[in-house]
């Protein structure tokens, strides 16, 4: 049996990636999972005033600053027991829907398609429909995705001033109301957006996407002229023809924040679709439980603990220890000890989406399901984008921001659906400044190395079982990695001695 | 034609995000008309990575010709000055900085991360950051003072965080065409960093006739109370409307001064730092007596739809 350790790095990833992988006879045996880059956000924010986390912590990513601003926003909120009113979540509903929609667009049609015009593929009868469509900066669906998502994002700058990078939610609301003009405004927006998305990406009017509930019907769509030339048409096509759709499943078990606050109730954890936990070998939904969460370092360079801790109680001290199996600095956050994965695919499936939880039922999760998911999602950031839209229009004089009535110190956590899936922070104030924070990220779910238990991280899993064919160009490692919308940059906690590691099971 | 390579060291993504909201040029606008091959981005590329590595190892030995380096995030130095928490291959981003640095005909510095050290160089700095050519305000960053590109420009740097789009966009095609550009003393193109990002602001007369904001999301000016920089910093956000349509002061968010070596300030960012009544930092170039003189009129002169908040924003 030929056995080769192999180094991956991989592009189109929001940051940088590094895979180290075990091929027996050119099949994924093992992988691990590398983080390249250290920057210390939770200590920067130790020591500064509660606010500033509103500033500092959407950089920790460019492509999703909204959802961290978001959390921030709820974890100041619950910390000082503060209540926005329903017009300040619908404004953040409505920005985080428009960031989502970019998100959600820019990574299945610049991150994840382009890996369908490699050269390895140019003999396939779909390779020349793929670069008609996807070759990056010539490809028509590739280009038509700057244009629009450039205009969407347009929502978040409306209300908050500027994408990316911005602090307009604070604990209390947000700092501008809606007014005819924004909304006129953000309704043209969503309108040519949604109108491009039906044409071009799934063929159909909305309506008629969203009422498609079960696999099988699904699979009679795409026969349809105008379904199947169609951009998700082409690439469902495409990526089953390759067998992504029985590959690369992963952690069977999901967790979902649930997505978008409620604005019709004051409860702070009701959202619009729901939460919870969905047991991969019952098939149950739980109610989602936050002091479920927590973080192993058993096989990470921070100094050691036994099992997992809530964030509450976690630290973040470096220690490295090289030579033994220890290998990345990513902790390995656990739900309930167990590994989770998360995203658009969990996020519809705990959230009730009976397409996707027929897919699901029919053939598992894997890659072309988890980019599925994510083309499909987009169809609900619409929907619930202009009933936020239809909302605020219908309550114009509603307040968007009531300052907190008092600042005590004490803790406070915000979760949230971010595009890439489970985003929480909790934060400690003391002494009227930030004593604790923590991030857990949707990546820091997915990309986590093996925990206390030995369990390897949802990627980890994903990846084995994998055939590799040229280990110079894996593209189908980057398949397989990109379904899941890495985003490194985000995983606050990575970072790598750079040298090259080896996992003894 | 002009060659780009985009590098990332620690990074948030931001400014290659924020570049693909530009429309005047758009970011594809710069391949397809103005003069420039794109040879790498990270985010954007679908070469595989043996095309990365075989392209810093051409430029490196001076095979492939590079004009414009664009280099965005932070330069992480630690551990101990080795850069290795930034690798890529085991081999310092830092290193790569340099070498790519060394060939390249002009090094742009895409945001205030790779400007001046940025959010990541913030107190405690765990990683180390620092800049390109700068070390916050300090004049020497990965590259000492003296330090000149090819063309015999010091790196420039499209502060802010994230940089605008047109101010990111515009550069690089006043540079695709050989056209002269000015610096500022922070070696910031003038063209973006000459007006303050209080010009424009919608909140001017608030701010003209001393009307204040105590909270967030009045109407009102942020500057006395809610730490607003607008009159402090050099940027074109209330000119050139970020996303073509606002800016953070016009949507009632504090100006926290981005396109400055000190941001973020190590003070509170929504709070005005006071002697007594009075800002600790006035608007650029303004003299304290005068200014406190003038303000006190202008909001005894104030009119009542300004002093009862009802001009919409």
């Amino acid at each position: 049996m030929a056995r080769v350790e192999l180094n991956v790095s991989l592009n189109r990833v929001e940051g940088d990636l590094e895979l180290a992988v075990t091929l027996d006879d050119g099949v994924v045996a093992e992988a691990r999972t590398i983080g390249t880059m250290y920057r210390g956000f939770e200590q920067i924010l130790i020591g500064r005033a509660p606010r500033d986390a509103l500033v500092i912590t959407p950089r920790v990513c460019g492509i999703c600053g909204t959802a961290h601003l978001y959390s921030s926003a709820l974890a100041l909120e619950r910390a000082w027991g503060a209540v926005p009113p329903p017009n300040a979540t619908r404004i953040r509903n409505l920005c985080l829907m428009a960031e989502g929609i970019q998100n959600d667009l820019r990574q299945t049609f610049l991150f994840f398609t382009p890996d369908f015009c490699n050269p390895r593929y140019a003999a396939e009868p779909w390779f020349d429909e793929m670069m008609a469509a996807f070759e990056p900066f010539r490809g028509a669906i590739y280009l038509e995705t700057l244009a629009v998502t450039r205009k969407v994002v347009q929502i978040v700058a409306h209300f908050g001033g500027q994408w990316p990078h911005s602090s307009y939610m604070a604990p209390g609301g947000v700092t501008l109301p809606a007014d005819l003009r924004r909304i006129s405004a953000c309704r043209a927006v969503l309108d040519d957006a949604q109108r491009w998305y039906e044409q071009r990406i799934i063929g159909a009017p909305l309506e008629r996407w969203l009422a498609l509930d079960k696999a099988e019907d699904y699979f009679a769509w795409l026969d349809a002229p105008a379904h199947a030339a169609s951009a998700l048409g082409m690439l469902s096509r495409c990526v089953r023809a390759l067998g992504l759709h029985r590959s690369a499943a992963g952690a069977k078990h999901m967790l979902s924040y649930g997505a978008w606050r409620d604005p019709a109730t004051t409860d702070a954890d009701a959202t619009l679709l729901a939460s919870g936990f969905y047991d991969g070998e019952t098939g149950a939904i739980a109610p989602l439980d936050q002091t479920q969460i927590n973080e192993h370092v058993r096989h990470s360079w921070f100094r050691h603990y036994e099992g997992g801790r809530h964030p509450w109680n976690g630290e973040t001290i470096p220690n490295y220890e090289p030579g033994g199996d220890r290998y990345t600095w990513s902790k390995a956050p656990r739900y309930g000890d167990k590994v989770v994965q998360t995203g658009p695919l969990a996020e519809l499936l705990i959230g009730g989406d009976p397409l996707i939880a027929s897919l699901n039922a029919l053939e598992g999760g894997g890659a072309w399901l988890r980019q599925f998911a994510r083309a499909r999602r987009i169809a609900h950031e619409f929907l619930h984008a202009r009933r936020m839209l239809d909302q605020l229009a219908a309550d114009l004089s509603g307040e968007h921001f009531i300052p907190p009535a008092n600042e005590a110190d004490g803790d406070g956590y915000g979760l949230i659906m971010a595009a890439r899936g489970a985003l929480g922070h909790w934060i400690k104030i003391k002494d009227g400044v930030i004593e604790k924070y923590q991030i857990v990220t949707p990546t820091a779910w997915n990309a986590s190395p093996r925990d206390s238990a030995g369990q390897p991280g949802h990627w980890e899993q994903s990846l084995v079982g994998v055939e590799v064919r040229d280990p110079d160009d894996p593209v189908e490692i980057g398949h397989i990695i990109r379904s899941h919308d890495p985003c490194l940059v985000c995983t606050v906690h990575m970072l790598d001695t750079g040298r090259k590691v080896h996992f003894n099971a | 034609m002009k060659t780009l390579f985009w590098l990332q060291t620690g990074a948030c993504g931001g400014d290659s995000l924020a570049i693909l909201s530009a429309e005047a040029p758009s970011f594809e606008q710069l391949f397809a008309s103005c003069g420039i091959e794109l040879l790498w981005h990270p985010s954007l590329s679908h070469a595989p990575m043996k095309r990365f590595d075989a392209l810093i190892e051409n430029i490196a030995s001076g095979a492939q010709k590079l004009d414009i380096l664009c280099v965005e995030g932070s330069v992480v130095t630690a551990p101990r000055g080795t850069g290795l928490y930034d690798s890529y291959r085991g081999r310092a981003r830092m290193e790569i900085t340099r070498a790519l640095a060394r060939r390249a005909n002009i090094v742009v510095a895409m945001g205030t991360c790779a400007s001046f050290g940025g959010v990541h160089a913030a107190s405690p700095n765990p990683a180390d950051c620092i800049g390109l050519q700068f070390d916050r305000e300090t004049p020497g960053g990965l590259l000492p003072a003296d330090w000149r590109a090819g063309s015999g420009l010091p790196v420039i740097n499209i502060a802010g965080c994230p940089a605008h789009p047109h101010a990111m966009t515009q550069t690089l095609e006043a540079i695709a065409q050989d056209l002269p550009l000015a610096l500022d003393p922070l070696n910031r193109p003038s063209a973006f960093f000459s007006t303050l990002a209080h010009q424009g602001c919608t909140r001017n007369e608030y701010h003209e006739y001393d009307i204040e904001d105590l909270e967030l999301g009045g109407r009102a000016c942020l500057f006395y109370n809610l730490g607003c920089q607008g009159p402090l910093t050099q940027a074109v956000c209330n000119s050139d409307l970020w996303n073509g349509v606002n800016s953070k002061t016009r949507a009632g968010v504090p100006c926290f001064g981005c396109t400055a070596p000190n941001f973020p300030r190590e003070t509170d960012l929504f709070a005005t730092a006071k002697i007594g009544d009075i800002p600790l930092r006035l608007p650029v170039g303004v003299e304290r007596a005068r200014y406190m003189a003038y303000k006190n009129l202008a909001r005894a002169a104030a009119p009542a739809r300004v002093r009862n908040k009802k001009m919409d924003v």
